[in-house]
């Protein structure tokens, strides 16, 4: 086989941005976690978890601009570092907006009380942590298959992203919420958006998967 | 392919005695632009690119069969004449080969050879050839120094020029820049950009970042055959056959 030394270094490239979704993954999953139970100290443990995330990112950054300086890819090597150079902005940010849940977690500092269904909320909170581990997985097994299913899974996301954020604003209006529940409310107005936000880089994930496996671009939104 | 058409090339087999070196080749060359020809050695793009001008006549015990449209005519036809024929799609080879004469008559060769005698034509011929070739400002003040003296690249643009006097339509290049240093080669392949705008140039080179520069699009040879011949942008971002990825991304072998 040529190019021995070349080929290692792309297998690693992979395997870094695989890494670095697997540490992404973890700060969803402890965040929702640390949301569910109101664990302060997980959430605490989540933003310092950003670091980690950030730095992968300039390596992985430093590892495709090496890539592209030097060996002069070509074909799906080309399109492997063009989408690893693209998705680890998309895992990056991902995991700032995990930090930003964990900001709120940390500032609540007690069990979320919600004064609208908790079903709509828990089954948008699901379906955006399976997007993403899912996304990984697209990319690490390069899996068009399963990215083209994100489309639909967004619209859903974005369905239970409107429906939550109305009705929690009709219970404000209506006066539903208590003093200390309207504090909630207004949490969780910003970490549902930064949910729905964080499945939106999910989707463009998948795409850039999409891209890289077969040639075409792919844009959903 | 859209676009005017140059040259057109159907089912081309080629054989040099027993050896098929060409088989079954079909290809389209656009007018005006500029096709490059990729592959390792022994593909067979060399050998391809001879036939267009009916080089490969050359070769003992050379035999072909299919066509090479070009002008309406199929150049393969053994009433073609090929000195006529070499002065529409000239040749422009791996190491430059000026003649051991001064700077002017190399490019002022051509012309004369077809008649041209008049002083003040010539001098015309001469500098127009020059500045096409992207190198009358370094040789204007010395024409009658033997070309010999001058730099591998600067012999190379004037073996270009000596091609530019004779007015040809298609250029062809074997290799040109591969004996030359990064410099001298970013010269000639902005020289090869300029002429494209007038003439048709089929260029073969094994430099495959050469070919994405220089060329709009790429011909993939392999054992022979033509294996994938596409937009050079998609040749190596997206090539469809999985020889094409392998060579391309130089996990051959």
């Amino acid at each position: 086989m040529a190019r021995t030394r070349y080929i290692r270094k792309l297998k690693e490239l992979r395997q870094d941005v695989t890494e670095m979704g697997a540490i992404t993954l973890r700060s969803v999953e402890d965040v929702l976690t640390a949301l569910e139970t109101s664990d302060a100290a997980l959430a605490q443990r989540v933003i310092v978890n950003d670091d980690a995330i950030n730095k992968f990112d300039r390596k992985i950054e430093a590892q495709c601009m090496s890539l592209l300086a030097l060996e002069q890819p070509m074909a799906k090597d080309l399109r492997i570092i063009a989408t690893s150079l693209k998705m680890i902005t998309d895992l990056e940010r991902i995991g700032d907006f995990t930090a930003d849940i964990a900001e709120e977690v940390v500032t609540m500092g007690k069990p979320i009380r919600i004064p609208v269904s908790a079903s709509k909320f828990n089954e948008l909170v699901a379906d955006v942590k399976s997007m993403v581990a899912d996304s990984i997985e697209t990319y690490a097994q390069g899996n068009v298959q399963l990215a083209r299913s994100f489309e639909a899974r967004d619209d859903r996301i974005d369905y239970l992203y409107k429906d939550v954020v109305q009705n929690m604003v009709n219970a404000l209006a209506q006066g539903k919420c208590s003093t200390e529940t309207v504090a909630d409310v207004a949490s969780l107005l910003f970490i549902i958006r930064y949910l729905e936000r964080i499945a939106d880089h999910a989707v463009n994930i998948g795409n850039r998967v999409c891209y890289m496996e077969e040639g075409a671009r792919r844009y959903l939104k | 392919m859209s676009g005017e058409i140059e040259i057109s090339v159907k089912n081309l087999n080629l054989w040099f005695g027993n050896f098929q070196a060409l088989k079954n080749v079909n290809i389209d060359i656009p007018k005006n632009a500029v096709t490059a020809l990729i592959g390792p050695s022994g593909c067979g793009k060399s050998t391809f690119i001879k036939t267009l001008d009916r080089m490969n006549d050359l070769v003992d015990n050379v035999k072909f069969t299919g066509e090479v449209i070009y002008k309406g005519r199929n150049i393969l036809n053994s009433d073609t004449d090929v000195v006529a024929l070499r002065k529409e799609i000239g040749m422009v080879f791996q190491k430059p080969n000026p003649f051991p004469k001064s700077i002017f008559d190399n490019v002022a060769y051509g012309p004369r050879v077809h008649g041209i005698r008049d002083k003040k034509a010539l001098n015309e011929i001469v500098e127009r050839s020059l500045k096409g070739a992207a190198i009358w400002d370094e040789v204007k003040d010395r024409l009658n120094e033997s070309a010999l003296r001058l730099s591998g690249g600067q012999q190379q643009r004037l073996c270009i020029a000596r091609l530019l006097a004779v007015e040809p339509d298609v250029l062809l290049m074997d290799e040109p820049a591969s004996a030359l240093d990064p410099i001298a080669t970013s010269k000639i392949e902005d020289l090869i950009y300029e002429l494209k705008k007038e003439y048709t140039i089929i260029i073969v080179t094994h430099n495959m970042q050469q070919a994405a520069r220089v060329s709009s699009h790429t011909a993939f040879f392999f054992l022979g055959e033509l294996v994938e011949y596409a937009s050079t942008i998609d040749l190596f971002e997206r090539p469809r056959e999985k020889k094409t990825e392998d060579y391309v991304t130089g996990k051959f072998g």
